[in-house]
């Protein structure tokens, strides 16, 4: 018994007992994992077993690349006129601290920047200042690869022999890996067409058949139908996968680049995927304009605005005092 | 001609949205070659239930009159049926036919579905979908959804009276007296949740579910022209399907299998919440936590599903569902089909639900709604309220102003 454990029982007897029946408990949960579904055995067919709930737990779904934290998810210039003096501007004024936007060293390998060609550069900068126009994501189309992984909603990974299924809690979307030999769809796709091998303990996924309008990040990085990856996810401990991609797109980028992060198991014992069927979330969003009375009232030409109702903060007790 | 198209649209009786994921299935299906019994297993010793599945023939829910308790047709009554359906189905029906209507007409813009398009499958074995009660009919409402069922019919009756439908009398008007002045009642709410169509296009909510991409559900559908795919994969303890079910409006379903009681009550669902063990050789799910959003012949929040699958060959695998629901129905009733493996190298399934991505025809009718409105309120247009753009009897001439 390691020493540390002794002293913090001082040597008695009930207490070595204690201690080893503590450090048993902990070994026989390490074997009969259970993550919301029944016991898991380690592999399946001879193949590490990554069944089970996982989630990324990282900022990458704001930006893939390096960023600052910021106020607000949408920002405007403040009455300072530099970059970094902007304010949260109308779409998410009202949620405050909420609402904005955690820092990130990225997840870009290499030089950390996406290697854009020129003019996709500029597709970039004017996704990112239109964001709310322009991403998929608030309309709920269907998150594409690699996005739905680190998004930040759980998935599920159901390992079988010749099929591999992920399916993301985020608009009900899925993926088969192909692990054998299938037909492709009949039409470029949302989710891609996912085929499968193992490398030692590595699951290798080779994607493509893109239809070219899924974006990466609520950053405006996009990509065309043109792209293909390589997603290699490698076990690392029985709760953390190793997720390494290879991008590649001729149309957009000037050479392959690679994003890298961690996957973690939901280990909560009563973990389940729930939907997030933002189909029906999203309608406001997509056809509020189209309501015989709409919700939103303010209009100039095709663009609406929306005004927003907020109470100042009250309820604090000093704040109270002083407005008297 | 832009704003024409969208009014013409938005009176259209059938807008269709993202025709995408209506696989076809050939007649007999495409089956894969025989496999020994050893490969019904899993490599770890479950049953084998992995592969695409669906109905490869048309079987309707509720039995025809005349067949008693017969859970299935001789084999003269078979044929004599099956070319009898054939016959029809070739010819001019509301649910396929290749009719065309006048160019320009409400009807015209509506007739989106063509046996040009189509391909339909044989009959049936079974008399009926529903093996209990021994009828093969669906159990007697109780009072109380009698009585919900009959309030909401008259209300939707109530935003036809002033259309054409009525003023000609036609059957989908229900009887109803023709009234110039459209009814006071169009400015109420459903008495519940919208699912389905109505003569109003106020909102987004007032659209079908169809409409709204919002169609896929578990509960078993007669499926006459195909689009009703599930994708099975198993792990070790762990079961997943994914349902292609036509219009792009599949979805995803995870069975949990650790033995655990079902979600907390307040947790509600569109698909439930799917709990699964196995029962010998066949895998038994309950499926409860339903939302009140969804709606199975006006079964909603308290729709409860036994779900019993069971590989029953190499290319065959049955499903049976009892369906329980005291508040609607006055006794469970059964549901058996017997679904057909597809070839797992066709991979003929789409597992993606884009309906909702190509989805223009949704604006396109609320679109078209608002702009009858600005007609009529320049003097331009009839009544909106005086459009049927819901029964498929409307007037056949488009009489706007556009």
């Amino acid at each position: 018994m390691h020493n540390w454990i002794r002293g913090l029982f001082k040597g008695s007897m009930l207490g070595a007992v204690l201690a080893a029946s503590a450090i048993s408990a902990v070994i026989s949960v390490s074997v009969t994992r259970t993550t919301g579904q029944a016991t898991r055995p380690a592999t399946v067919d001879g193949k590490p077993n990554l069944s089970g709930i996982w989630q990324a737990n990282n900022e990458a779904h704001w930006d893939l690349e390096a960023h600052a934290a910021r106020a607000g998810a949408v920002m405007q210039e403040g009455i300072y006129p530099y970059a970094y003096a902007r304010v949260p501007a109308a779409p998410v004024v009202a949620l405050g601290a909420a609402a904005g936007v955690p820092g990130s060293l990225g997840i870009v390998q290499g030089d950390g920047e996406i290697p854009y060609t020129q003019e996709a550069a500029a597709i970039k900068q004017e996704n990112g200042d239109n964001w709310i126009d322009r991403d998929p994501e608030l309309k709920c189309y269907l998150p594409g690869i690699p996005r739905a992984t680190y998004m930040p909603y759980p998935f599920e990974i159901t390992q079988s022999t010749n099929k591999i299924h992920m399916s993301y809690a985020f608009a009900n979307a899925a993926r088969t890996i192909h692990l054998d030999d299938v037909a492709r769809p009949p039409d470029y796709t949302y989710m891609g067409h996912s085929v499968g091998r193992w490398e030692g303990d590595t699951l290798v996924v080779d994607v493509d058949y893109f239809n070219g309008k899924n974006w990466f990040d609520r950053a405006g990085n996009f990509h065309s139908e043109a792209l293909r990856l390589e997603e290699r996810f490698t076990p690392v401990t029985p709760d953390r996968i190793q997720y390494d991609v290879t991008i590649e797109d001729a149309n957009v980028f000037t050479r392959p680049w690679r994003i890298s992060m961690p996957l973690y198991r939901r280990v909560e014992p009563n973990m389940q995927l729930l939907e997030y069927r933002c189909t029906e979330f999203a309608e406001e969003f997509n056809y509020g304009h189209l309501r015989k009375e709409p919700l939103v009232t303010r209009w100039e030409g095709e663009t609406m605005i929306v005004d927003i109702t907020r109470k100042v903060p009250v309820g604090d007790a000093l704040y109270d005092w002083y407005r008297k | 001609m832009r704003k024409r198209i969208l009014t013409l649209l938005g009176v259209g009786l059938v807008v269709v949205v993202g025709l995408v994921g209506s696989t076809q299935v050939g007649l007999m299906g495409q089956t894969a070659g025989a496999q020994s019994d050893a490969s019904l297993r899993t490599p770890w010793g479950e049953p084998d239930l992995q592969g695409i599945w669906t109905e490869e023939f048309d079987t309707p829910l509720e039995r025809p009159e005349g067949f008693g308790n017969r859970e299935f047709y001789t084999d003269e009554e078979y044929a004599e049926a099956d070319n009898e359906r054939a016959r029809l189905l070739a010819g001019q029906t509301t649910t396929g036919g290749d009719r065309r209507s006048a160019p320009g007409s409400q009807n015209d813009v509506a007739g989106a579905y063509s046996n040009a398009h189509l391909s339909f499958k044989h009959l049936g074995r079974r008399t009926s979908m529903i093996v209990d009660p021994p009828s093969g009919r669906i159990p007697p409402l109780t009072q109380e959804a009698q009585a919900l069922a009959t309030r909401e019919r008259e209300w939707r009756r109530s935003l036809l009276r002033s259309t054409e439908t009525c003023q000609l009398g036609l059957p989908a008007c229900s009887g109803q007296d023709y009234d110039p002045v459209p009814s006071p009642r169009r400015n109420e709410s459903p008495p519940r949740y919208n699912t389905g169509r109505m003569n109003r296009h106020d909102n987004p909510e007032d659209g079908a579910f169809g409409d709204r991409c919002l169609l896929g559900s578990l509960a078993p559908s007669e499926t006459a022209f195909g689009g009703n795919f599930r994708r099975i994969i198993q792990t070790p303890g762990g079961v997943t399907m994914y349902y292609d079910q036509g219009q792009g409006q599949g979805f995803q379903r995870n069975i949990v299998m650790d033995g655990s009681p079902h979600l907390p009550e307040t947790i509600r669902q569109w698909f439930g919440d799917s709990r699964g063990h196995w029962e010998g050789d066949t895998l038994v799910i309950d499926v409860t936590n339903f939302t009140p959003k969804q709606n199975f012949r006006g079964s909603r929040e308290n729709l409860h599903l036994v779900e019993r699958w069971t590989r029953t060959g190499p290319d065959t695998l049955e499903y049976e569902v009892t369906i329980e629901d005291p508040t609607v129905w006055i006794q469970p009733w059964t549901v058996k089909q017997e679904l057909g493996r597809q070839s797992d190298q066709e991979n003929r399934i789409y597992y993606e639900p884009r309906c909702h991505e190509g989805n223009y025809g949704f604006p396109a009718l609320l679109k078209g709604a608002r702009l009858a409105e600005e007609d009529y309120a320049a003097g331009t247009g009839q009544h909106p309220a005086t459009f049927d753009n819901v029964t498929g009897s409307g007037i056949q001439r488009f009489p706007g102003s556009r």
